[in-house]
């Protein structure tokens, strides 16, 4: 059981740039050049996996996670033996079956039924072994009666099942799979996961990849973390996996920032226009939370005679719509957000927080004249627009005195338990009774992270009890 | 020596894709293999009607000059149709190399015997008109008889020969795609430098024959119109040279596509 069965040691590879080899890419050129002779003997490449070590055990459902261009794939070819390292060593137990691409290799123009035997074959099955299988391969890819149609007939979702199903049945020691299971519909990508289990279950050892990380959590024994082509982390799943969560989203929050710069400089390039009031009612409506409820309240700065429970109001958005720009910022102008930030804790501007980090939200605006009737207000949506939560200044029971001069205003959210997701945040200026100076929706795109993969939108401190019949494993 | 016999280790492997490209290519049409067959009959048909009325053939000892031709030609195809085949093959099928552990020089191998069946399918007809000549039916009757026997020995040298110049061109073409395009050229050029059209014997000029007797492809198919047409035994010292230029190309073709090998993943 505790037989290694992929063993790689300082494994490295690189590939000729590009760039040179499309300059050599002529006989001419390298005739002229010194082409062949780099070609033999390459010194310009790029590094796509630098010096990984890691040992497989017999059995082991390995994944490996990192994002786009880490090197996930190299290593499964290298593994496969498709790739050759330039450095280090990899050695594999038994028969490796690649699930890179399903159906590489099917001909167009010949039938199912002999594809599955020549790709068999191409997957080191004998012939005779094949056609005691094909029954079952058949049977598998649920093709039986397109079996003998030219392949070319096939829809992609049918070409894949039946290379599944070929590189099944070649009964590998080792599998590698990389991000085939995305293909397919979801009943067969059921039936790939209860395959891959069941061939974890025969003892079979599985070499995994793939973007889904709950597919990581829930299949591997052990996760690789590969990042930049280096080993960053090796170890249990959950471990590995909250820390590659915690990685994504602090280099998602760096995005965002430069995307919130970006948005920033456009809308300040070209505020809102009055023309755009007409469109008020609409906005307010998608955006009540911010809006208290036009009701009895008075006009000007008397007293709210009505301070109506304005949260009641943060019913349901609208269905969201693919809004045009115009309809993200608008108002009469008689004041002017200028401004949006989100800081952490430490006052640092940031748009990717952990679930729970202490958040400030920060709003820069100019009146046009003296205001003595104003709300600040914000809100906070998930990317679907369904209303998380929405708060203003009279809402919580701020009574506004004098506005004449530019400000800032900050609200404190001491603990931001969301759950994990993308969230944008809208901020406005209006009067008591709703009429917007500036409501600006969207004004800061952001991102949560929560270690945990819970559910819903919301993630509350929370403490299990138990007691009766029941035990759980000690960490 | 060695990769020979892991080329027959792949024989499977190198029978299920041979047989693939056989029958997709006549795949859709309405008298598949027969196309193998008709081929080579039309052309037959064609050259002997311009060789037997509108260019009626001056040599004697070439005559009857479409068979004489035909006994060249056939080989000939072979030899064009599989070096051309081959020297695509790898960048033709790169989805196997890049996605599956695959060996590389199954393709080069699939491309020559594929072309190899091709000829041996079309051999019927050139010994249905040998038959036919022998009947007298093209005037002058072209010897038939136990010289046939060298065929095999001949099928098997020359085959040596493409797939050692298929494995250099299949991977070479990899990393400069323009070898493609030459190769045609070449091809045009070689066929006239080879005594396909003419019998080396009646070439006049002392110069051109020494230049011609250069030809690595010369001694082979002067080897094939001995067997075919003349009815003599190829002396020893051409079948010397026959494998010699065999077995040169083949490891000189062996030992550049091992040294590529590693990068026919990457850069297809």
């Amino acid at each position: 059981m505790s037989r290694v069965a992929v063993s790689a040691r300082g494994l490295t590879k690189g590939y000729r740039r590009v760039g040179r080899t499309a300059a050599f890419g002529t006989l001419k050129s390298a005739l002229l050049g010194r082409g062949l002779v780099d070609l033999l003997n390459p010194k310009d490449v790029v590094p796509a996996l630098t010096d990984v070590s890691f040992d497989v055990r017999q059995g082991e459902t390995f994944g490996v996670v990192g994002p786009n261009g880490c090197g996930k794939s190299t290593l499964l070819k290298l593994v496969a033996g498709i790739l050759k390292p330039t450095a280090g060593s990899v050695t594999v137990e038994g028969r490796v079956s690649a699930l890179i691409e399903l159906g590489a290799g099917f001909h167009p123009e010949i039938s199912g039924r002999e594809n599955v035997v020549i790709n068999g074959v191409m997957l080191g099955m004998t012939r005779r072994e094949i056609e005691r299988k094909l029954a079952s391969i058949v049977a598998f890819s649920g093709l039986s009666e397109f079996i003998d149609q030219p392949v070319k007939t096939y829809s992609s979702g049918m070409y894949v099942r039946l290379g599944f199903a070929v590189a099944i049945h070649a009964d590998p020691d080792v599998l590698v799979v990389d991000e085939v299971l995305a293909v397919g519909d979801e009943a067969f990508a059921h039936r790939c996961l209860d395959t891959i289990r069941e061939m974890s279950a025969r003892g079979k050892t599985i070499f995994f990849v793939t973007h889904s990380l709950s597919l990581v959590e829930e299949l591997c024994d052990r996760v690789l973390y590969l990042e930049k082509g280096r080993t960053k982390r090796v170890g249990e799943p959950r471990e590995i996996l909250a820390s590659y969560r915690l990685d994504v989203s602090a280099g998602e929050g760096e995005r965002l920032a430069a995307e919130h710069a970006v948005t920033q400089d456009e809308l300040r390039a070209e505020p809102a226009t009055g023309a755009t009031g007409a469109t008020s009612a609409t906005g307010m409506a998608a955006a009540p939370a911010v809006d208290p409820p036009p009701g009895p309240v008075p006009d000007d700065d008397g007293t709210a005679a009505d301070p109506a429970p304005p949260g009641a109001d943060a019913s349901p958005a609208p269905a969201p719509a693919p809004e045009p720009e115009r309809l993200r910022r608008w108002g009469d102008r008689s004041a002017v957000v200028t401004a949006c930030r989100l800081l952490d804790g430490e006052g640092k501007e940031r748009y990717a927080f952990a679930s729970g980090e202490r958040v400030t939200v920060e709003i820069e605006a100019e009146p046009s004249r003296s205001l003595s009737d104003f709300v600040f207000g914000i809100g906070l949506f998930t990317t679907e627009d369904v209303c998380v939560h929405g708060t203003n200044t009279e809402v919580d029971g701020l009574v506004p005195a004098r506005f004449d001069a530019p400000a800032t205003a900050r609200v404190t959210i001491p603990s931001l338990d969301l759950a994990s997701g993308t969230y944008l945040l809208d901020v406005a200026v209006h009067s008591r009774r709703g009429t917007p100076y500036d409501y600006w929706r969207g004004a800061c795109r952001f991102r949560v992270d929560s270690p945990r993969a819970e559910a819903g939108l919301w993630r509350p401190a929370r403490e299990w009890g138990f007691a009766g019949g029941v035990a759980w494993k000690a960490e | 020596m060695k990769s020979l016999l892991d080329l027959w280790r792949h024989r499977a492997l190198i029978g299920v894709l041979t047989a693939r490209e056989l029958k997709a290519r006549y795949r859709g049409s309405v008298l598949g293999y027969l196309w193998s067959l008709l081929n080579p009959l039309l052309m037959l048909a064609v050259y002997s009607l311009v060789f037997q009325v509108v260019l009626p053939s001056r040599a004697p000892s070439t005559s009857p000059y479409a068979l004489f031709l035909f006994c060249g030609l056939l080989p000939w195809n072979w030899l064009s149709s599989g070096l051309t085949d081959a020297a695509s093959s790898l960048v033709t099928h790169g989805a196997l190399l890049k996605k599956i552990l695959f060996p590389a020089e199954v393709l080069p191998a699939v491309a020559v015997l594929a072309q190899g069946a091709h000829f041996l399918l079309a051999m019927p007809v050139l010994l249905g008109g040998l038959l036919l000549g022998q009947a007298g039916l093209f005037g002058a009757r072209p010897a038939l008889g136990w010289a046939l026997v060298q065929v095999p020995f001949l099928l098997l040298l020359q085959g040596l020969l493409v797939f050692g110049l298929g494995l250099l061109l299949a991977g070479l073409t990899v990393h400069f795609r323009d070898l493609r395009d030459l190769l045609a050229t070449l091809l045009t050029l070689w066929f006239f430098a080879t005594p396909i059209l003419y019998d080396l014997a009646d070439v006049r000029s002392e110069r051109a024959v020494r230049l011609l007797s250069l030809n690595p492809a010369a001694p082979l198919f002067e080897a094939w119109r001995d067997a075919l047409f003349f009815d003599r035994w190829v002396p020893a010292r051409t079948w010397g040279l026959i494998a010699l230029f065999a077995f040169v190309a083949w490891a000189a073709g062996q030992a550049l596509f091992d040294r590529l090998r590693d990068t026919y993943a990457e850069a297809v």
